[in-house]
């Protein structure tokens, strides 16, 4: 075991060593456009828990020179603070064009309604007249075009690959996104292969009609990489509203349920499932079968391992 | 105190309101940075800080600025010009349903192509709309000609409806995280300002200004009333479909730019009325320089109050608005409306 942990060991320094010395311009793909970056970046702004932990894995805070959008909506945890050390946080919502071009930033990681609104003052096409280049979360891409593919976990991989790149930090997200593919082949495939995946619903909000993901969100492939179904994975949007009906007569088999770390955690959204006349009668509100997830683990960053990893245990506890 | 010297005192808080607009934001920048950038001729030799800060003040603040003097006046006008042609007090620029079909062009882009098609997408769809409305409107006051003024207003009304439950079959329909840009168009904002989108206000402003200029008789003689103004040589109907193309089009060109700002049409002629009279060559001029006045303050407010967050200015002019009349209604003093 240690000889393997330092072969790994000096994979990672020589991967590094290649890494420092990546040839710039870099081009990645930008919801379906090149992004040509010319050096590395030395200012960036990231906006968002998600992408700034996935700019913590990388370990790129040297190159940061703020984040965006976190306590805004988030109680970001003692880790996480650590971890982003003497970082400022520029704006606690989306940030103005103008907080950007004060920071001097050098590339903005973002992504549509993750820190950008069509027609807002902060866009790629508002940054680019002012040389800023901007990285947009892929899974975001689905507000920017007409194509809304399935989400999957390449929608995290490919990202940390592209960030790495960005940062000439291309091996060291390689290494990252090949441990993470290794955790996820590590749970092994569903014991009741035979049988239909677990019927799993995500619910983050709403009580006359629920707000859960669709088959463009994270959520979805998080479900199936654990060996579930997400029951909702017919919308062919990110987020959206459905309604109670149609969800209890799928019959949920087991809820994931959005803990917006505001002190009460999942227990609200649980009562409103079981005062509602029809939820109630699911086969998961029934049994309590419920797993709470952060914002952080349900939106593309490394923590979708970890919570892909939490609900495998959990249906494996099932028996599927 | 003399009607001049209110329009005097006005006229010299606008400079002053200009410089302190261009100080203040969201980012802290000292003023003698704010002066230099003014007065700096480019880029060359600037060290990277200055440079942003440049950016900042003259990319950013300095077209901001001027797009609320030319918004809140283009408004104000537009206002003013409605009261006349409807007779009807309540009347305001987003009479015609504008606002709401502005608001289904933006969500229409927003919910299937994104900004696909650069920065002009929104601006152009939202523009669209609120014209396709306003066509609208005109068309059913064509319809129905010497039927009276509150025709356009029931027709406003009729579109208002229905390119608002456009909109939200088109929010439901689409990404619900679309329904947060929504806001946008309902509150208004002044974040877009760029020195390449600046001419469609300004556009708007001068059309509104340069009728005035040649109707301004005419719109008094509509003021004593449909009869009297046809014994004074002029067509009622005809005068107010001019305005109502004119305004339209004007509203259009800042609905695209700055979303629905509320308030400032409607309340700043009843404001002026009282130092300025009633006829035109005076009314509208002074309207047009409150209505800079109250946007400008208000955006400073919008930007400054929550800093580094921006409030919607909408949010500010109707707060703004209604203490203004809570507080003359509370006086009981000599008639507002």
């Amino acid at each position: 075991m240690t000889r393997r942990w330092l072969g790994l060991g000096w994979l990672l320094a020589g991967l590094w060593l290649a890494g420092s010395a990546a040839a710039f311009p870099v081009t990645v793909d930008n919801c379906s456009t090149p992004l040509r970056i010319d050096a590395a970046p030395q200012r960036a702004v990231i906006h968002d828990l998600n992408m700034t932990e996935m700019a913590l894995a990388l370990g790129l805070q040297a190159q940061m020179t703020g984040v965006t959008g976190i306590t805004g909506w988030h109680k970001a945890d003692a880790g996480f603070k650590a971890r982003l050390g003497a970082i400022p946080e520029l704006a606690s919502k989306y940030p103005t064009l103008e907080v950007l071009l004060a920071a001097r930033a050098d590339l903005f990681f973002a992504g549509w309604y993750y820190g950008m609104k069509p027609g807002g003052d902060v866009t790629p096409a508002t940054l680019a007249r002012h040389g800023i280049p901007t990285l947009v979360l892929t899974e975001s891409c689905v507000h920017a075009g007409a194509q809304r593919p399935r989400a999957t976990m390449e929608l995290l991989y490919g990202d940390m690959l592209r960030l790495g790149a960005v940062f000439g930090q291309r091996a060291r997200a390689e290494v990252l996104v090949a441990q993470w593919r290794q955790r996820l082949q590590a749970l092994g495939p569903r014991p009741a292969a035979s049988a239909a995946p677990l019927r799993v619903f995500v619910y983050d909000s709403g009580e006359d009609k629920p707000f859960t993901a669709g088959a463009a969100a994270m959520p979805t492939a998080l479900i199936e990489a654990a060996g579930g179904r997400n029951i909702t994975d017919d919308m062919p949007t990110s987020w959206a509203h459905t309604s109670w009906e149609a969800v209890a007569a799928r019959d949920p088999e087991f809820l994931i349920l959005l803990d917006y770390q505001d002190g009460t955690g999942p227990s609200r959204l649980m009562a409103t499932l079981q005062a509602h006349p029809a939820m109630r009668q699911t086969r998961a509100v029934k049994d309590q079968r419920f797993i709470a997830l952060r914002y952080a683990e349900l939106t593309p960053g490394p923590a979708n391992i970890e919570a892909v990893e939490k609900l495998a245990r959990a249906f494996r506890a099932l028996g599927r | 105190m003399k009607p001049w010297r209110v329009h005097a005192a006005l006229a010299a808080c606008l400079p002053l309101l200009l410089l302190l607009s261009l100080s203040l934001g969201s980012t802290h920048i000292a003023s003698s940075h704010v002066w230099s950038s003014l007065v700096s001729s480019g880029d060359a030799g600037l060290n990277a800080a200055d440079a942003a800060t440049r950016a900042i003040v003259v990319d950013l603040r300095l077209p901001r600025v001027l797009l609320a003097v030319l918004v809140g006046a283009t408004l104000a006008m537009a206002g003013a010009l409605l009261q006349t042609a409807t007779r009807n007090d309540l009347a305001d620029p987003f009479l015609f349903g504008l606002s709401s079909g502005a608001a289904a062009g933006a969500v229409a882009v927003i919910s299937f192509t994104g900004e696909r098609f650069g920065v002009w997408t929104l601006p152009l769809a939202a523009l669209a709309g609120g014209l396709v409305a306003a066509a609208g409107v005109l068309l059913l006051e064509q319809r129905s000609p010497g039927q009276g003024a509150e025709r356009i207003v029931l027709a406003g009304l009729a579109m208002s409806f229905l390119f608002g439950a456009l909109t939200h079959v088109l929010v439901f329909a689409g990404d619900q995280r679309a329904a947060h840009s929504v806001l946008f168009w309902s509150l208004g904002g002044l974040g877009v300002a760029r020195w390449d989108n600046l001419p469609l206000a300004l556009a708007g402003a001068l059309a509104l200004g340069a009728f005035v200029a040649v109707k301004h008789r005419s719109l008094d003689a509509l003021l004593a009333g449909d009869e009297v103004a046809h014994s004074l040589g002029v067509a009622p109907q005809r005068l107010r479909r001019q305005v109502l193309v004119v305004t339209a089009l004007a509203t259009a060109c800042c609905v695209a730019l700055a979303g629905v700002i509320g308030f400032v049409g409607l309340m700043v002629p009843h404001l002026m009325r009282r130092t300025a009279g009633l006829l035109h060559a005076a009314l509208v001029p002074a309207c047009a320089l409150l209505g800079a006045l109250l946007l400008l303050g208000s955006d400073l407010v919008a930007r400054v109050a929550m800093a580094p967050q921006e409030l919607p200015v909408g949010i500010v002019t109707a707060s703004i608005g209604a203490a203004f009349v809570i507080g003359l209604l509370w006086q009981r003093g000599p008639d507002v409306a």
